[in-house]
């Protein structure tokens, strides 16, 4: 079957939703998770899951994934709705999935750092979108945008993205040759 | 481990408006508030979005966590941002100021002068801040506190999003239950390992280590779920047509009454602003002295 890079179909729908889920519910299961001396700083390993389902699945699920993923996990916990978070959270997961098309083997050391790559870019984009939102809606400066919301988000989200999609995606290899798509 | 929504049903006024008109209220309204730093202007939205937030009957208690993370953050950005370094004020607090308290001292050894001073206008617009960021929260928090979560996808289909994020959306709050108890067996299994996932201690690299026995399985575990959910679908036939909704969802006149008021809110704040040049910083004369 040929892959197109902004398909939205059946399979499409599906793990966008499952994609969707599993980061609001891991996100918010993981609360438990801070950075060490930085209280209610919480870290969210559950970024990997959107940027890891952009890689696999395109950029339409990664996106969906990111966005939905991360309403969701502030309706589990309350936190009210942040749409320009949410739409970077979204960006987080489209940008890898921009290399949808060029991964066949996902245990390939190339695909990998391909990936690890576009996971630092799409950090960079979506958490960029999203702060640069609270100068518009804040009155904050570039600078305060840049250490408070930026720098955080940007070193943690990476972090995770960085050390979870490879192993997800050297673990999605066996699915791979099980399902056979 | 069990996962409940913030929402249950509170037979209150905002649970009758249709969620779509909720949604486009809320919009307005954010983009109608970003247009001002006047005080005059932002107590009346500050006042809107309090009603809107009564209408939804929801306790302070409920929301209180998500109070606390928005003030905290709207306080550490206020105090360090616009009262101490200013940096938030440049661009909307014009001129020098006035000086509420001022030190100028130099510091041994490097031989740094610095120069603080706390001006009135800086500490009136560190109010401004305060009073428009808890407005658009007041409006945002109560969300996931009064929208039924079922009604998600039914309003983003009829607010002429495609049918198929609509049905992604709904199958993703129907997925979360399931999702949650597949996390809790993991979460089980892995105690019954010897895996210490709860224990905060360690640095990030500790803690990625602790969390991925967790992560990988849940994932690999609903992907191969998902491909048979895929194949279900396929033999429906699925999105050969479109969907039907069980909600419907129907405008009433309040729900017109409250959409033409967000529209000219934005249009008045518009035409005030671009044409009149009202709603920029203002500062009371009352609290300037001389």
């Amino acid at each position: 079957m040929n892959k197109k890079l902004w398909q939205f179909g059946t399979r499409e729908v599906v793990f966008a939703a499952i994609g969707a889920a599993l980061y609001g519910v891991l996100a918010w299961a993981t609360n438990f998770l801070q950075i060490p001396g930085a209280g209610n700083v919480s870290v969210r390993p559950a970024v990997a899951i959107p940027m890891f389902f952009g890689v696999v699945f395109g950029p339409v699920v990664g996106f969906i994934a990111g966005f939905l993923g991360n309403i969701i996990s502030d309706l589990l916990s309350g936190y009210g709705f942040w749409f320009w978070w949410d739409l970077g959270n979204g960006i987080q997961g489209l940008i890898p999935g921009l290399i949808f098309l060029t991964i066949v083997n996902y245990r390939d050391l190339g695909s990998i750092i391909r990936a690890e790559i576009m996971v630092v870019l799409g950090v960079i984009v979506g958490m960029g979108i999203a702060s640069i939102s609270d100068i518009w809606v804040s009155g904050m400066d570039l600078l305060t945008v840049w250490t408070v919301d930026f720098l955080p988000a940007f070193i943690t989200n990476a972090f995770w993205g960085l050390i979870l999609v490879p192993i997800l995606m050297v673990a999605y290899s066996a699915v791979q040759l099980r399902s056979g798509r | 481990m069990l996962v409940t929504w913030a929402y249950r049903f509170r037979n209150s006024l905002m649970e009758r408006i249709d969620p779509r008109t909720r949604w486009i209220f809320s919009l307005l309204f954010l983009f109608s508030i970003t247009m001002y730093w006047d005080m005059r202007f932002l107590l009346f939205f500050f006042a809107v979005a309090w009603l809107w937030y009564a209408g939804a009957r929801v306790t302070f208690k409920e929301t209180r966590r998500a109070w606390l993370l928005v003030t905290m953050l709207l306080f550490s950005m206020v105090i360090v941002n616009t009262i101490l370094t200013g940096g938030g004020a440049s661009g909307v607090v014009q001129g020098p100021g006035h000086p509420v308290y001022a030190v100028h001292f130099t510091i041994p050894v490097v031989g740094w002068t610095v120069n603080f001073s706390l001006t009135i206008e800086r500490l009136w617009f560190g109010l401004c801040q305060i009073v428009r960021v808890w407005s658009i929260s007041a409006i945002f928090i109560i969300i996931p506190y009064s929208m039924d979560p079922r009604l998600y996808g039914v309003t983003f289909r009829r607010l002429g999003f495609p049918d198929r994020f609509a049905f992604s959306m709904d199958l993703a709050f129907r997925y979360v239950p399931t999702l949650a108890r597949d996390f809790a067996v993991t979460l089980d299994a892995q105690r019954a390992r010897g895996y210490e996932i709860e224990r905060v201690e360690g640095g990030l690299i500790t803690q990625a280590r602790r969390i991925a026995p967790l992560i990988i399985p849940v994932t690999i575990g609903s992907i191969l779920s998902g491909e048979d959910m895929v194949n279900a679908m396929d033999l429906r036939c699925f999105g050969l047509r479109p969907r039907t909704w069980i909600v419907v969802t129907t405008y009433k006149w309040f729900d017109f009454a409250i959409i033409g008021f967000g529209i000219f809110m934005l249009i008045a704040s518009i035409i005030l602003l671009f044409y009149f040049h009202i709603g920029g910083f203002w500062v009371p004369p009352g609290i300037i002295p001389g």
